[in-house]
């Protein structure tokens, strides 16, 4: 007999219940971190710039009278009696909300690069990825033109790929002289070199969830679509694939993660991303602990969001006998 | 159900002149002749010499010990397997002439498979509409109106927007069957069609192919199933080491064949 009998607790239902707050609390807190970022974009691309209100890339809220409140907690002592409590904590966090209040509109503009630099570079990824795993599969002669891609791509330092990208002379010239580059809301020529970075990266390592994925459905649907009188391309594009890409989404999720957080490379060619901001902010006020911390969070925000979105689309493409998602869901 | 003489030659080789002499004669209809097909996998030869005429409507059962290149010779017929050498023609057309389109042969030469190979992300109906609407270029409605005739051809027409992982292995077969006669094709080829399945759910699919023979179609069958090429088959064919043994309606080959490794084979089978 467990504790929780003995107690009378019915433990299947406290379990529900407290899924439904987790489920309850996610939801909060995704509402107020997408409500964020979507209000203070909207804010700075158009009232803002307009100066109307506090004006583009300031504090909707006043950060200094939290500031007020850490000064007057620090190291001052609460008596209870003759316990004698020091508040020091709460002034820490009192100075840690002002920080974020004062660093906010920053992350909240690096947040829009991170995102779009990242969905862009996945997105493009993905349409090299899928020829270049079909090619290794299927390439007979040609297998080595995609395995030397992926090769080279995979066995090279993300770093070192931006910085030759960026550092050649003749790309970067040709974007910085492209006529809308940098202008009004296009943004400078180094996020496009970063696009073009993140694309080739990930595009290798796509191709590698996908051929994995490729080579698991088995030979016999090609054959069968070939059967019917398809092409081996039109097999591979209307049998082999649909079932590929649903076996690929688990770890292709992966891979959307990993960029989310190695977009803050970008920042090394002068992308004021995410971590760009921070960095160039906490540099100027030596409080590193508490911005990376801010900064870990705000990318938490986003992995955690990408990820259910993708656990949503792998329900929503779900088909019995294919993949993971109808396991998972039986628990 | 056909008028041919019948060859009861033992070996490949002595039906091979029989077939160049035949050439004369029209008093038959061949729809499928093989001449002198070979097939080699590195040094091994799994075909040596095959030749075949099999006659429009008639029912053929290729019977072998594994190994024999039963369904080698079958996946040649559609060319999923390219010969080394001869011919092979359906109707006036060399299926294997080196300009033939292979896409084209294989719309008019339907296939079952042993291991029945559904599109596993599709519905029962949208694995029979793949086909018409990307080979046959039908529209939307016509492919589906067509998949929903041919689903309740075979007994399926409740379980059209079943999908494979949902449907039993019979069941399976039979929408592998309706797929591939949604494509109208002059000759079925089946490879094994029912030992993947337990021997109940076989029965299903042999009722299916029993009703194909009752309408006439052209079918080359590899299969095990005595009872089917008892009932069935027209001619029956023997196969070992990549040659043919011994053809003949299934009465003789069962009573009485003609060949000693023939009567191992059907008494080996028999104790099964």
């Amino acid at each position: 007999m467990s504790v929780a009998d003995a107690l009378g607790i019915d433990t299947g239902r406290l379990r529900e219940s407290t899924d439904d707050l987790g489920r309850v609390a996610m939801v909060v807190v995704g509402i107020a971190f997408w409500g964020w970022l979507v209000t203070r974009w909207l804010y700075d691309w158009t009232l803002g710039r307009w100066e109307i209100g506090p004006g583009a890339g300031e504090n909707f809220l006043s950060p200094a009278p939290l500031e007020g409140v850490a000064d007057a907690l620090e190291g001052s002592v609460v008596a209870l009696g003759p316990v004698r409590i020091p508040v020091d904590p709460l002034a820490t966090l009192a100075d840690g909300i002002a920080l974020a209040i004062d660093i906010a509109p920053a992350l909240a503009t690096g947040a829009w690069y991170t995102i779009v630099l990242t969905t862009v570079a996945i997105v493009l990824g993905f349409f090299i990825a899928v020829p270049m795993a079909v090619l290794r599969v299927y390439g007979g002669p040609f297998r080595w033109l995609a395995l030397a891609y992926t090769e080279l791509i995979r066995g090279t330092p993300l770093l070192a790929q931006l910085f030759v990208l960026y550092y050649t002379p003749y790309l970067a010239l040709w974007l910085n002289d492209a006529p809308v580059v940098g202008e009004g809301f296009v943004p400078d020529y180094a996020f496009w070199i970063a696009i073009i970075g993140f694309t080739i990266n990930g595009s290798a390592y796509q191709a590698e969830y996908i051929r994995g994925a490729l080579e698991s459905v088995d030979e016999g649907q090609l054959t069968a679509a070939r059967a019917i009188g398809l092409s081996k391309l039109e097999g591979i594009r209307h049998v082999v694939l649909p079932q590929t890409l649903r076996y690929a989404i688990p770890a292709w999720t992966n891979e959307l993660v990993y960029l989310i957080k190695y977009s803050s490379l970008a920042g090394f060619i002068t992308v004021p991303e995410l971590y760009y901001r921070a960095s160039r902010i906490a540099s100027s006020t030596f409080e590193y602990t508490p911005i990376f911390t801010l900064l870990a969070l705000v990318y938490l925000g986003i992995v955690l969001s990408a990820t259910n979105l993708m656990t949503r689309v792998e329900r929503r493409v779900a088909v019995p006998g294919i993949g993971q998602a109808e396991g998972r869901q039986q628990g | 159900m056909s008028d041919r003489t019948e060859t009861t030659d033992g070996t490949g080789r002595e039906r091979g002149a029989d077939a160049s002499s035949s050439a004369r004669g029209t008093e038959t209809d061949p729809l499928l002749r093989i001449e002198d097909v070979r097939k080699s996998y590195g040094d091994e030869e799994v075909l040596r010499g095959i030749d075949l005429e099999i006659d429009r409507g008639d029912v053929e059962v290729l019977v072998g010990p594994s190994g024999s290149g039963k369904s080698t010779l079958l996946r040649c017929l559609n060319r999923l397997t390219e010969v080394d050498s001869g011919h092979i023609y359906l109707g006036d057309t060399e299926i294997t002439a080196s300009d033939a389109d292979p896409n084209a042969v294989r719309q008019q030469i339907g296939m079952v498979f042993q291991d029945i190979n559904l599109f596993a992300h599709l519905t029962a109906r949208k694995n029979i509409t793949l086909g018409l609407r990307k080979v046959r270029g039908l529209s939307k409605n016509e492919a589906r109106q067509r998949a929903d005739s041919e689903l309740d051809r075979v007994g399926l027409a409740d379980q059209a927007d079943s999908y494979p992982a949902q449907l039993s292995g019979g069941q399976k077969q039979r929408v592998g069957i309706a797929r591939a006669l949604a494509m109208d094709p002059e000759v079925m080829l089946f490879d094994e069609p029912t030992s993947a399945l337990d021997p109940e759910l076989s029965n299903e699919v042999l009722e299916v192919m029993q009703g194909l023979v009752a309408e006439g179609m052209t079918m080359v069958v590899v299969t095990h199933e005595m009872r089917f090429a008892r009932g069935g088959a027209d001619e029956i064919t023997f196969l070992a080491e990549g040659e043919i043994v011994e053809r003949g309606p299934p009465e003789r080959l069962f009573e009485n064949p003609e060949r000693e490794r023939t009567k191992r084979f059907f008494e080996s089978i028999r104790h099964e």
